[in-house]
């Protein structure tokens, strides 16, 4: 993960360096309007000023202050293209790291958290690095720069600064662990409230006949509550913070006016003439945002740390050998496996002694009682498992090492149920290779006897896909012209029609008699068996 | 007067008046108070010029300097006070409406959620009210700290020069209106950037759930390709996003604050004593200061009128949601005993003209048992529906002398369901069965053998089920589902294959546990499991094709060939569970 950081850097090293002037041009811009107001005012106080450099002082403040917004934004924007550039480079590097892992690790994590982990970590990678680190940085910087120029001008005003700012700081991030952690409660009690909505929708006929809604109801209402509670405290903390660091900067230059007139001697200290003072009540007034910024960016960087470990543990996932490239020999022996064992993980072997030899044409069905092997058999002829023991060979290649633009030409896998990709009907068959024609679908769909269905669709083929437009026979047709559609020599069904009433059973034997001419077929599956006949092959213990 | 309903913003403000009225006070005590700064500021610069001149002493500056530090702490106390009861308005707000909205959830009919996918819609509603709470929020605040105070600023420097004033003020509105004609485009890019980002997690999603196909089909480089292109659309939208949000309130600023340039110089002149008016130091100071706080806010306005828009947009999606929304309705106590007479019922789905079955015509007693059955698809399950009235029936359900569902009485208190589906909710056993119920469960625990489930799990009946009752095997959730319907008693049960999932011995159980505790009820058991069956006292024979017979199992067995295949079928596995 780290190469992948410096790379970025690399890559956008001019980029990197317009930020940082942008960052120093923007705290330069933000700390000189209170010094120009400081020479308009002294000069006004001593009377000696005329319209032409009066004139020239007016624009020259207005410059610099209005300038300074369009520093900010200049710089923000930088802000945003260099971690865009980043978590760009990131999630590219996290896809091409999926092709690597191997079968096992898409089983053992759940989807929808190796999502998060490439959508939400990595945004939060993101925010470490504009919203963390980089403003902090310039934040850090303005403060010391403001904490400069005061001392320059008033060394009693900068002490008393450096005597607050300590405590103050310690007071906003007081405040903001405090919003944190109502917040974090106002979280976790939103999505239980969200939670109960689906759960009410999918209980409501037991609702109704229980005539429980008062209850429901009540339920209901505790989690709201807390939603409501977590809320009142996050609200109390919001409203106060920001009243205290204003009384608290008045304060600030109460004391510093009293002292100052208070004996000759503080007043040497305090440095004050009429243009500083109003210079220096600007400055208190603005050291106090980066300050608030700051514990911001705190939160931020905590937060995303553990977001970074996530990710760090995802580049540190063990990958298997990469694709290879070898090319199936179309004269060999379409499936040889010869004493093979094999189990998942460290667990014990699942089966072992196992040889099966599949001539070109042949129609063969494996059977065997539930956890024998029969799926995990297929996951080794895919390639997606390797064996233990002994050897698989696919037209005299190693299917894990075969080159994958081949392996459509080589296997057509249907399961027990159809997995729908995001896209359109289309693309359910094609799984968007552009070497897929629309000739080759339509034909797919003809062999399966599909095309009637999909062609009366609002869109036809470009209809975007959705669940309720197949049932679930239909959806495994889907699955065979999705397998047949790149005309491969082995087909692979793994109890296709389990689930399925008889009627659907039937049409989906009629498309596999269709598909299974002239070509190799593996089968899980008696009702083929039945219907086809073919050689029988027992995995396991009969 | 039209009276106010939750269907109209005005209800929920006029229902929060008291919080209002405290934040109206202290908002515009709080606004007016906010020249005070600048007023002091200049103050002390002056009364420092004073001294140097000789004119004033340090307690003048003393007394100043208190008052200053005395004024500003009121000034934020009411600002506390104000921004405090605006959020708790706006919370009470949002936990009145989501009761509101659950409300009318739960009161909606089944037929209408099968419709629409109604969870998402609900969850989407509830995040669009926060949305809408907080443009009721931010309206509120703004009105004074954006309304008042600029009338406040805006007086308070016309009394200083009302030339000048005239003069500086037609900057701010010119930034105002640009503001106004850009917004579309940020809105609309940042829409754009939206939708990219969800595009992108949608790819994500797929890229990673569909791993294996893609593997499988050799398919993952065409996939990479791909999800490199939604990444550099990704990119390049949240940058323009970011741009267009970024730029704009920086170059309203600089419009706004055009002004400054007239102030300083004709201000200048007039502390010279050749302008306009005549003006010491303080005003010098405080003219400027206030001017530039008018110029700033006046580049926020756009804000709010942003967040007006976008509360106003959530509003009109959940107004419909809250107009419809009613109290709910009193519970019906459970119904006496009765005869169940069925004429001539049939079930057709709303917009299909096949009738699932018709013609079924039945009668039974309570205390009545009575099996129902067929092959895959006979309709079993929506016969068994069809007691809930969820949808229009042909013929007539009586209960006794009424008259159930087709706008007759609504069956509520009278059955009782236990479907396919356990329906369970993420909570406690107990919880389950109860459902808000008093009373003694050990009862039904037993009559469904799960007391010695229970006892096996460390919390008993207070273990947690999971989402769904997922922790749970699925006959022990089965089981739960049928102890929950037993324990809110019905004078007729609808029991749809309540031993799908358990085996011989513990059905058994369960049967005889029936038939001693349900004397007064008629059930109506739907299986596909026919063990039972010659112990019934009715059986109902759908045939697949609309047709059915209703008659005992000896009949049924002598006269239906199919009935007495699949009882001899089963029968031959010993009694087995491949139904």
């Amino acid at each position: 993960m780290g190469n992948v950081f410096l790379q970025t850097l690399r890559k956008n090293s001019l980029l990197l360096l317009i930020l940082i002037l942008a960052i120093i041009a923007s705290i330069a811009v933000s700390i000189t309007p209170p010094l120009i107001l400081q020479y308009i005012i002294d000069s006004l106080v001593s009377g000696a000023f005329s319209t032409y450099p009066l004139m020239a002082a007016g624009v020259l403040y207005f410059t610099l202050n209005a300038g300074s917004g369009l520093v900010d934004a200049f710089k923000e924007t930088l802000i945003t293209i260099f971690g865009q550039k980043i978590t760009h480079d990131l999630r590219s590097a996290m896809c091409r790291r999926l092709d690597d892992l191997p079968a096992s690790y898409f089983v053992n994590h759940e989807a929808g958290a190796v999502t998060s982990l490439l959508v939400n970590d990595v945004d939060t990678l993101e925010n470490l690095f504009d919203s963390g680190v980089v403003s902090m940085i310039a934040d850090i910087f303005t403060i010391f720069s403001i904490l400069a120029v005061v001392f320059h001008l008033s060394p009693g005003l900068g002490a008393l600064i450096c005597i607050c700012l300590p405590l103050l700081f310690l007071l906003t991030r007081y405040f903001q662990k405090r919003m944190l952690q109502a917040q974090r409660d106002n979280r976790i009690a939103v999505s239980r409230t969200n939670e109960l909505i689906p759960e009410t929708v999918h209980n409501i006929r037991t609702i109704h006949t229980c005539q429980q809604e008062r209850y429901m109801r009540q339920r209901y209402g505790r989690t709201i509550r807390d939603s409501f509670e977590a809320m009142e405290r996050s609200n109390f903390c919001d409203s106060i913070y920001s009243p205290i660091i204003i009384t608290s900067c008045t304060v600030i230059i109460c004391l510093m006016m009293s002292l100052s007139v208070s004996s000759p001697s503080l007043q040497e200290l305090f440095g004050m003439t009429v243009g500083s003072v109003v210079a220096l009540i600007a400055y208190v007034r603005r050291i106090f945002s980066p300050l608030e910024s700051i514990g911001m960016e705190i939160q931020n960087i905590q937060s995303a740390v553990a977001g970074i470990g996530r990710l760090k543990d995802f580049f540190a996932e063990p990958v298997q050998e990469k694709n290879g490239t070898m090319e199936p020999d179309p004269a060999a022996t379409p499936l040889v496996i010869g004493d093979a064992a094999f189990g998942y993980g460290k667990e014990a072997d699942i089966f072992h002694h196992f040889t099966l030899i599949v001539e070109a044409g042949e129609m063969v069905t494996i059977t065997g009682r539930t956890g024998a092997g029969k799926s995990t058999l297929f996951k080794l002829i895919l390639g997606l498992y390797r064996p233990r023991q002994g050897q698989v060979r696919v037209f005299g290649c190693d299917p894990s090492r075969m080159a994958a633009p081949l392996r459509r030409q080589v296997f057509g896998y249907v399961e027990q149920q159809f997995h729908a990709i995001h896209g359109t009907v289309a693309d359910q068959i094609s799984l968007k290779d552009p070497r897929v024609t629309p000739e080759a679908i339509e034909k797919a769909l003809h062999l399966v006897g599909l095309w009637d269905t999909c062609h009366a669709l609002p869109q036809g083929l470009a209809t975007p896909y959705k669940p309720e437009f197949f049932s679930r026979g239909q959806g495994q047709l889907l699955s065979i012209a999705r397998a047949v559609v790149m005309d491969p020599q082995i087909l692979l069904f793994d109890e296709i029609t389990a689930n399925l009433d008889s009627l659907t059973e039937s049409q989906i034997l009629q498309a596999l008699q269709a598909v299974a001419q002239n070509r190799t077929v593996l089968s899980i599956s008696h009702r083929l068996y039945e219907s086809q006949g073919g050689r029988r092959i027992v995995i396991g213990d009969p | 007067m039209k009276r106010l309903g939750p269907g109209s913003v005005r209800y929920y403000f006029y229902h929060e008046k008291k919080l209002l009225l405290i934040v109206t006070l202290s908002g515009i005590l709080y606004n007016v108070g906010m020249i005070a700064a600048p007023w002091f500021d200049g103050q002390l610069a002056q009364c420092l010029y004073d001294i140097f001149a000789g004119n004033r002493t340090a307690a003048d500056m003393y007394v100043l300097c208190l008052s200053y530090a005395l004024v500003i702490l009121g000034v934020q106390s009411s600002r506390y006070v104000k921004r405090l009861y605006v959020r708790k308005f706006a919370n009470n707000i949002s936990l009145s409406m989501k009761d509101i909205l659950y409300q009318h959830l739960v009161q909606t009919p089944k037929r209408d959620m099968e419709q629409a996918d109604t969870g998402a819609l609900m969850t989407k509603v509830i995040s669009d009210i926060d949305t809408c709470v907080e443009g009721m929020r931010k309206f509120t605040t703004e009105i004074f700290d954006t309304g008042i105070v600029m009338v406040t600023y805006v007086v308070m420097i016309a009394w200083y020069d009302w030339r000048l004033t005239l003069c500086v003020l037609v900057f701010p509105p010119i930034a105002y209106a640009l503001a106004n004609s850009l917004r579309r485009t940020v809105a609309m890019t940042a829409a754009r950037s939206k939708e990219s980002s969800g595009a992108l997690s949608g790819m994500t999603l797929d890229r990673i759930s569909n791993a294996m196909t893609y593997r499988v089909y050799g398919e993952e480089a065409v996939q990479d390709q791909r999800y490199e292109d939604y990444l550099t659309d990704y990119e390049k939208k949240m940058i323009l996003a970011n741009l267009w949000e970024n730029a704009l309130q920086p170059i309203y600023k600089v419009i706004a604050m055009i002004g400054t340039i007239l102030v300083i110089w004709s201000g200048g002149h007039n502390v010279l004593g050749t302008g306009w008016e005549t003006w010491d130091i303080a005003a010098f100071s405080t003219y400027l200061t206030c001017f530039i706080r008018l110029a700033t806010k006046s580049s926020h306005a756009a804000k709010l009128f942003n967040a007006i828009q976008k509360a106003q947009v959530s509003w009109l999606r959940i107004q419909p949601h809250l107009r419809a929304a009613s109290t709910l309705p009193r519970t019906v106590p459970p119904a006496a005993p009765a005869y169940l007479t069925v004429r001539h019922l049939s079930f057709t789905y709303p917009g299909s003209d096949v009738p699932i079955f018709q013609d079924l015509s039945f009668s039974a007693r309570p205390g009545d048992i009575i099996g129902i059955t067929g092959p895959v698809a006979s309709g079993k399950s929506t016969l068994g529906l069809a007691f809930l009235c969820e949808n229009p029936h042909g013929g007539q359900i009586l209960f006794g002398t009424q008259e159930l569902g087709n706008g007759h009485t609504s069956p509520k208190g009278i059955a009782g369901y236990c479907g396919h589906d356990a329906e369970l909710f993420a909570g406690t056993i107990e919880e389950n069965i109860r459902l808000g119920k008093g009373g003694d469960i050990i009862p039904v625990l037993n009559a469904v053998c799960m007391d010695q489930d229970c006892a096996s799990f460390p919390d008993g009946i207070r273990t947690l089920i999971g989402e769904g009752g997922q922790r749970l095997s699925g006959g022990q959730q089965a089981r739960i589902a049928l102890a929950r319907t037993l324990f809110h008693p019905r004078p007729l049960l609808i029991l749809d294959d309540p031993f799908a999932a358990v085996d011989m011995a513990t059905e058994r159980a369960i049967y005889s546990h029936l038939r001693r505790d349900c004397k007064d009820r008629i059930i109506l058991l739907i299986s596909h499991r026919l063990t039972l069956f010659p112990m019934l006292d009715q059986i109902i024979w759908l045939n697949g094709d609309g047709s059915s017979i209703a008659a005992t199992h000896e009949e049924l067995y002598v006269s239906c060939h199919a009935y007495r295949k699949l009882y001899d079928l089963q029968h031959a596995q010993g009694g087995g569970s491949h139904g």
